[in-house]
């Protein structure tokens, strides 16, 4: 009989005995320099949180050479974050900088993706991002191309403390958006902008008719019972690729036409201001493998604008808030197009009077 | 949570469906009109038998017999 | 001449490089499979990237759409692949995608994830993401005919793991490190998440819901996790009474920090004042944003009546828009053996499964049928909280017994429109 349901081990079983022992118990901590947390327990127990930047996608070769680290530096215990970097928790300070020059020689990782609060200098954070060409059978872009483009040209800001405020960078590689790039000061989300191209013979043989026509959020999509195929009213589609999901008939794939929108402006912590979805800025930019300069170019130009204008603290929307949007695509050189007006049939401000923060007094 | 029952009869009735093409669990027991909870524990124990399977295109999940499952893959693989 | 120029180009430059890892997976994996061993994909890391060339040539993807395979009795956890390019390359025709659920936070010991390298470098690519979007384990790419042994071989391990969700069923629940390294914790996110993954292992494994749904776990209202953004069911950590001050280290950080540009003026209900002796935080202004929290964790702290805010409904723009979670529960004591916050997801999951729509996620949902009814099936009552600001037209529905009865009220039930 095979096993099934036993869930992932128990995560207590996977925490360093310092860890452990001060659970819940933790009285502050302090960014000691970029990449390293110094958390001080109520017991008076030190641990030194060293974090590293990852391409996410790893080597087993690789992550056995993490593991060999850990049991050299970390007593055999590491942790990933949310944003695919990896920490090592030490006790002894003393062997911070022979642990970021052996995980530097054997793996290549470089150390910082820290912010600091305290001070008010914050380092950019990892790219969060999606598989792209890698796995994905709907991206409009690749990912883990794109986002390794992007943080050669920002790795600076990865290993040092030089930001303003917190800024998150994602990256999603269709419209589907596996992570929370709709809510991030920077996102980059790959976009079809061709009507799919329906193939009689596939839709036939593989799709059910109905349920793909349904998956159209703006009605574009017509059944058509003599031929058994399916219908596309081009002057209604927006190209998001839900009836491709559904259907494999429906592809819509336009090499020269497939590339990346950028937005600003979102974000999800509470802090300061509520939760925001981030804006379209820029509606499109060509796929240009292997490097994407073009699109390099604009997240650089958004980011360094922002940095060099910002008040202390105030991420991207902050600003823009205190400037205003004129001043923003003035001050980016971003052009302001007609792209960039909310034309989409379905609001996405449904119940807009909801509240989607905590913030709220008691 | 209850216990849920069937009889044969009702598993047949079910298995007829699942050999036609890909359902998803609602639609399914809307056509049939049975109880929801009843479909979801016949396919359930269908699929534990081996007889039906899932089908999936990565975000949504569908339930048909093997034998229907295996003949999409077969008719998707050559497209 | 290299066989893939173009993606060559991303081994350079200073960042760590996914290319280099592809091509580690493969030599090593060639290496070690010439030297006898038990390899079954030798050859699958070098095929990927001899497909991703293509790709980047072609500017396109070559995945193909979609197909299940899974394990026995499973309708979830693998995401299956194939490519447009297996007569090419005959390698990598399949390469399926395993999901295994991570230990929650992301913890590990180095025996856990050498478990999983051995099992993945035997029946696998050896290639990983750590992690996905969602937070689980990803496998990437192994052939159909492996994936029950893998997952067989997974389960036998010291410390063994299983598959995380996919489709149409409940998916992997994440958790904030929490309690275990942050002082800011409101509730203990882990133990929580680690129960809901437990409690849902049937709905997490055999996709049975109109669509998918996430639980997310963040211990405080800075969201680590992106809860509110990307779970249906997001489980924010908050509090209801004062934040706690030490006026000592208040002044320490005086002594170099700017708190009237920097706390006090930032504070965005102006609930903070400081005179130079003395911070004050006016409890009944406060909102407890974090930013003066965030700015002096060594003086501030979070209050004593802690628990979570539940916020419902996040999700991306497929397909009708995206959704911040929406503020359902202000306020809800998340205490072991959380009783209350499973009967709530779990009247949740059963109202979404009987009225939601194929493709229709949670927030599509309550749109459709109306705040007030979810809060029935939650049995909550409505609060001010959960709203921004009260409606701003008059269009409302009045039940029956709030109308009083009027010779109209007669006349309306006498043509049995009432």
């Amino acid at each position: 009989m095979v096993k099934t349901d036993f869930g992932p081990p128990k995560y207590d079983t996977m925490l360093h005995p310092i860890i452990k022992r001060n659970y819940g118990k933790w009285k502050y901590h302090e960014v000691i320099r970029p990449g390293v947390i110094k958390r001080v327990a109520e017991s008076g127990d030190v641990i030194y949180v060293v974090r590293f930047g990852t391409p996410r996608l790893l080597s087993i070769y690789t992550i056995r050479e993490l593991c060999d680290i850990a049991d050299k530096y970390s007593d055999g215990y590491l942790r990933w974050t949310s944003r695919n970097n990896v920490e090592f928790f030490l006790t002894d300070e003393k062997k911070i900088d022979a642990l970021i020059k052996e995980v530097k020689k054997r793996v290549g990782f470089p150390c910082g993706g820290t912010w600091d609060a305290v001070t008010g200098k914050y380092g950019l954070s990892n790219i969060v991002h999606t598989q792209g060409w890698v796995h994905c059978h709907t991206p409009a872009i690749d990912a883990s191309g794109i986002v390794k483009s992007i943080m050669d040209e920002l790795y600076e800001y990865f290993v040092d403390h030089k930001l303003p405020a917190m800024c998150r960078i994602s990256l999603a590689c269709c419209a589907n958006m596996c992570g929370a790039v709709h809510a991030s000061d920077i996102a980059i989300v790959g976009i079809h902008r061709t009507p799919p191209l329906p193939d009689d013979d596939m839709v036939r043989r593989t799709c059910e008719i109905p349920s793909t026509v349904a998956a159209c959020p703006t009605g574009a999509l017509k059944p058509d019972m003599k031929a058994k195929t399916i219908k596309v009213d081009v002057e209604k589609c927006m190209y998001c690729g839900n009836c491709y999901t559904m259907c494999p008939g429906m592809p819509l794939f336009d090499p020269e036409n497939d590339g990346a929108a950028i937005l600003v402006g979102g974000k999800i912590s509470d802090a300061r201001r509520p939760p925001e979805l981030s804006k379209v800025v820029v509606p499109w930019v060509p796929n240009e493998p292997p490097r994407w300069p073009t699109l390099v170019k604009y997240i650089k130009q958004i980011l360094e604008a922002w940095a060099s204008n910002a008040r202390k603290h105030e991420r991207l929307i902050e600003w823009i808030d205190r400037i205003g949007w004129e001043r923003f695509f003035e001050i980016t050189g971003l052009e302001f197009t007609e792209h960039l007006i909310d034309d989409y049939r379905i609001t996405p401000y449904f119940y807009g009077e909801l509240r989607t923060s905590v913030q709220f007094r008691w | 949570m209850t216990e849920v029952t069937y009889t044969e009869e009702e598993k047949k009735k079910i298995l007829e469906q699942l050999s036609k093409k890909t359902w998803k669990i609602p639609e399914l027991a809307k056509v049939i009109q049975m109880d929801k909870a009843k479909v979801k524990k016949i396919v359930q124990d269908l699929i534990d038998q081996g007889i039906a399977a899932y089908w999936s295109s990565g975000s949504t999940t569908y339930v048909a017999t093997k034998a229907y499952v295996q003949e999409l893959e077969k008719k998707r693989a050559q497209g | 001449m290299s066989e893939t120029p173009l993606v060559d180009e991303l081994e350079k430059g200073p960042w760590p490089s996914f290319v280099k890892e592809i091509k580690k997976t493969a030599e090593n994996m060639e290496k070690r499979a010439a030297q006898g061993m038990d390899i079954k994909l030798p050859k699958t890391a070098r095929a990927l990237l001899k497909q991703l060339e293509i790709s980047y040539k072609d500017k396109k993807t070559h995945w193909k759409h979609g197909g299940i395979v899974s394990v026995v009795g499973y309708g979830g956890g693998v995401i299956g692949r194939y490519s447009d390019l297996g007569d090419k390359i005959p390698e990598i025709e399949h390469f399926h995608t395993m999901r295994i659920n991570m230990p929650t936070g992301w913890f590990y010991t180095t025996k856990a994830l050498r478990g999983l390298c051995d099992v993945w470098e035997k029946w696998g690519s050896g290639l990983t993401n750590m992690h996905g979007s969602t937070g689980d384990i990803i496998f990437l790419g192994t052939r159909s005919e492996y994936l029950q042994p893998c997952f067989e071989d997974l389960g036998n391990l010291e410390i063994p793991f299983d598959l995380g969700g996919s489709g149409s069923a409940i998916r992997t629940p994440s958790a904030c490190m929490g309690p275990a390294l942050c002082e800011f914790a409101c509730y203990d996110t882990l133990d929580l998440c680690y129960e809901l993954t437990m409690t849902f292992q049937n709905e997490l494994h055999r996709p049975m819901y109109p669509y998918k749904f996430k639980f997310k776990c963040s211990g405080c209202p800075n969201d680590c996790v992106a809860a509110k953004a990307r779970a249906d069911f997001a489980i924010i950590g908050n509090w209801k009474d004062e934040i706690k001050v030490d006026q000592e280290a208040v002044k320490e950080y005086a002594k170099w920090m700017d708190i009237e540009n920097e706390v006090v003026k930032l504070c965005p209900t102006k609930a903070i004042s400081w005179n130079g002796r003395e911070l004050k935080i006016d409890a009944k202004n406060c909102v407890h944003c974090m930013h003066c929290i965030n700015k002096m964790p060594k003086a501030l702290k979070p209050g004593d009546e802690r628990g979570a805010t539940i916020l419902i409904g996040g999700k991306a723009p497929f397909v009708e828009g995206a959704v911040i979670g929406w503020v359902m529960i202000p306020f809800i004591e998340i205490k072991k053996p959380y009783e209350e916050i499973k009967e709530i997801a779990t009247r949740t999951l059963e109202w979404w499964d009987e009225e939601g729509k194929f493709r229709e996620r949670l927030a599509e949902l309550i749109w459709r049928k109306g705040v007030r009814e979810y809060l029935k099936v939650i049995g909550k009552d409505v609060d001010v909280r959960i709203v921004k600001a009260p409606r701003n037209n008059p269009f409302m529905f009045f039940k029956k017994e709030e109308l009083r009865p009027s010779p109209y009220i007669e006349e309306l039930k006498k043509r049995g429109m009432f």
